[in-house]
């Protein structure tokens, strides 16, 4: 990891002076961001700081009140329906599976949109995000409703993988898990990251996650964006990121970092 | 799209793969992803009878994702050895070979014939228990309701007039409409048909006995059930997914006392006031038609009407209005209160009541009818 921050990072995706207002409320004030290619990249913040916007700014969902965002140098808005389906892969909080389709089928949806390959060819190939997102073959036949959360989300992965994005948006990616079920989808961002060179970017609440698998984490604070590796957000002397990485909370999820990182 | 074709410049250039060499030593070149795999499968094509001592060097290959190395996972299966892979495919391509891959398994199609028969037998098993789900509620839904008015203090006067104003006052303008309007249909009708007998001015009885009898409260309790039991279904189902019904039930509340009892008074209570609303506006919409049909003034109508009708008339649909909204109100409630986890429960359910009070009221519409006439009401 620490020859990835110091090979010459190469920008991905960039926000430059992000704006977004709701009637008075500013909730972002000339934000800018950079994403690196091939860094996991946490986007952290309190309730209510703008996490959840800023992702769907990020994504073109949301269009912000001044600024752009840059993927690959190409304003996200004027990239066309097949290439942001094969750039970018999201995946929702809720899982956001389509519950008229079998799993197999939702992972099929993109696969069938932008791609002619032939059915069978599109049965492999979502058998085989099924085993990658490390779902039983037989989940596939299955309907979203008869999945546990844990399995929503991996299925939900399985479909955001579906055309090989170049960046993965994870919105609470481990929220509602219990833990081993919320580590082991750490395991899983950190794997799809290591063999596919995704890019990913997690907005998260959870402590562990951000300390065990992410490069840099963006810190949400006054409208803005503090970006830094986590061993520098620590020395902050902002009072907020202060309180939130040694809080009660932030003790455990540090002993889990030094576990997982061997020093 | 053969690759070889030339492409306009303004479009992306699409990737492209192909392979180098001939015999059992081939050499894949170009980027081999999701959007050139049928391109891969043609440069390969003469390897598709089985044999031995292939291999297939990798080095020239630019790009490869997870659909490309699960064809060449695919390849090294039947035998092929792959070489000279680059550093940065290396891990994605032991990743797909080391993932365990079954095939999926296959759900078993059933026979159109046996499909027929399973259906017809869900749908009588389905009728059968909505009978039996309907009967309960209903009789859950009358102790209840006896209960609350037996210790009227147990009875939430705030939630009842809430409803009453939610589908009484404010339904006033359409039903009104409806009832002058199916006033107009009937007098059109009924003057086309008894003019050849030169019986015109009957359909004065015509239509105020059909109004009072039967239109105005059957249209007033279909828009109800259309407009307010979805409502009730509606807002009951949202409170079970959001967990609410549950917490009244903790908090020692009984949803039947709190949700359903407070519903079911106010909607007995509006029906028949609305149903007498109804009357009164068809027999409005009776006097337009006797103004521009029959050449007969207002007054002239008035007159006419105490002749053509009597209370038995006006009783007959009034009565009918309570017992409707009681079946409509408990319906729409019941299936509030079957909704279960999902928003997609909540529209299923609302349908269903919907049908189902609709279908009651006529059926009940026709029973009442059978009785009075043993009745001679």
């Amino acid at each position: 990891m620490t020859a990835r921050t110091t090979t010459k990072a190469k920008t991905i995706l960039s926000a430059r002076g992000i704006s977004n207002r709701f009637g008075r409320q500013v909730v972002h004030d000339n934000l800018s961001l950079d994403i690196n290619r091939g860094e996991i990249i946490g986007i952290a913040g309190g309730s209510g700081s703008g996490k959840s916007v800023l992702l769907r700014t990020l994504v073109g969902l949301h269009e912000p009140n001044a600024g752009e965002v840059l993927i690959n140098g190409k304003a996200v808005q004027s990239i066309g329906a097949d290439e942001i389906a094969s750039l970018i892969g999201v995946l929702f909080q809720q899982g956001a599976l389509f519950s008229s389709l079998t799993v197999a089928q939702n992972i099929m949806v993109p696969m069938r949109e932008h791609t002619a390959l032939a059915a069978e060819e599109q049965e492999r190939i979502a058998a085989m995000k099924l085993a990658l997102a490390g779902l039983p073959a037989d989940a596939g036949i299955k309907f979203p409703a008869a999945l546990s959360g844990g399995m929503v989300k991996r299925a939900a992965f399985a479909r955001a993988l579906a055309l090989d994005p170049k960046i993965l948006f994870l919105d609470e990616p481990t929220s509602d898990l219990d833990p081993i079920a919320a580590s082991g989808i750490d395991a899983l961002i950190r794997q799809l990251n290591d063999s596919l060179g995704v890019t990913v970017v997690i907005v998260t609440h959870d402590l562990t996650t951000l300390f065990t698998i992410c490069d840099r984490i963006a810190v949400l604070v006054d409208r803005n964006v503090t970006v830094a590796t986590a061993e520098k957000l620590m020395k902050s002397d902002h009072p907020w990121i202060h309180e939130f990485f040694h809080g009660p909370r932030a003790e455990g999820a540090m002993k889990a970092r030094k576990a997982s990182h061997g020093n | 799209m053969p690759p070889n074709k030339p492409q306009p410049t303004v479009e992306p250039t699409r990737p492209t793969v192909f392979a180098k060499g001939d015999g059992a030593e081939l050499e894949l070149r170009g980027e081999l992803g999701i959007l050139t795999l049928a391109d891969a499968r043609s440069a390969l094509k003469q390897w598709s009878k089985p044999g031995a001592g292939r291999s297939l060097d990798l080095s020239g290959l630019k790009s490869l994702d997870t659909p490309g190395a699960l064809f060449l996972r695919g390849l090294r299966v039947q035998g092929v050895s792959l070489t000279g892979v680059r550093a940065e495919h290396k891990a994605l391509l032991d990743l797909l070979c080391g993932l365990e891959l079954e095939p999926a398994p296959k759900v078993k199609p059933v026979r159109r014939w046996r499909q027929l028969v399973i259906q017809i037998g869900k749908g009588a098993h389905d009728v059968a228990r909505a009978a039996i789900d309907i009967t309960t509620f209903v009789g859950r839904t009358a102790s209840w309701t006896l209960r609350g008015l037996m210790h009227p203090a147990s009875l939430r006067p705030a939630s009842i007039s809430r409803h009453i104003a939610e589908t009484g006052i404010q339904a006033l303008p359409i039903i009104g409409l409806m009832a002058v309007m199916i006033a107009i249909v009937i007098g059109y009708q009924g003057v086309a048909q008894l003019r050849r007998f030169g019986g015109e001015d009957f359909t004065i009885n015509l239509v105020a006995v059909s109004v009072l009898r039967e239109m105005a409260v059957i249209i007033t309790a279909i828009m109800v059930a259309g407009r307010s039991g979805s409502a009730f279904t509606a807002e009951i189902g949202v409170m079970k997914t959001r967990q609410e019904v549950d917490a009244l039930q903790v908090m020692g509340m009984e949803p039947m006392q709190v949700l359903v009892v407070p519903r079911v008074i106010a909607l007995v209570i509006t029906l028949p006031l609305l149903t007498f609303f109804a009357d009164i506006m068809g027999l409005l919409g009776g006097a337009a038609i006797s103004q521009f049909l029959l050449d007969m003034s207002p007054t002239q109508y008035l007159a006419r009407l105490p002749q053509v009708v009597d209370g038995s008339d006006l009783f007959v649909g009034l009565f009918k209005a309570p017992v409707f909204a009681f079946f409509i109100a408990s319906i729409a409630c019941m299936h509030g209160l079957k909704v279960s986890g999902s928003a997609e429960s909540v529209g299923r359910e609302t349908t269903r009541a919907v049908v189902k009070s609709i279908f009651l009221v006529i059926a009940l519409d026709a029973l009442f009818s059978i009785v009075f006439e043993k009745m001679g009401i």
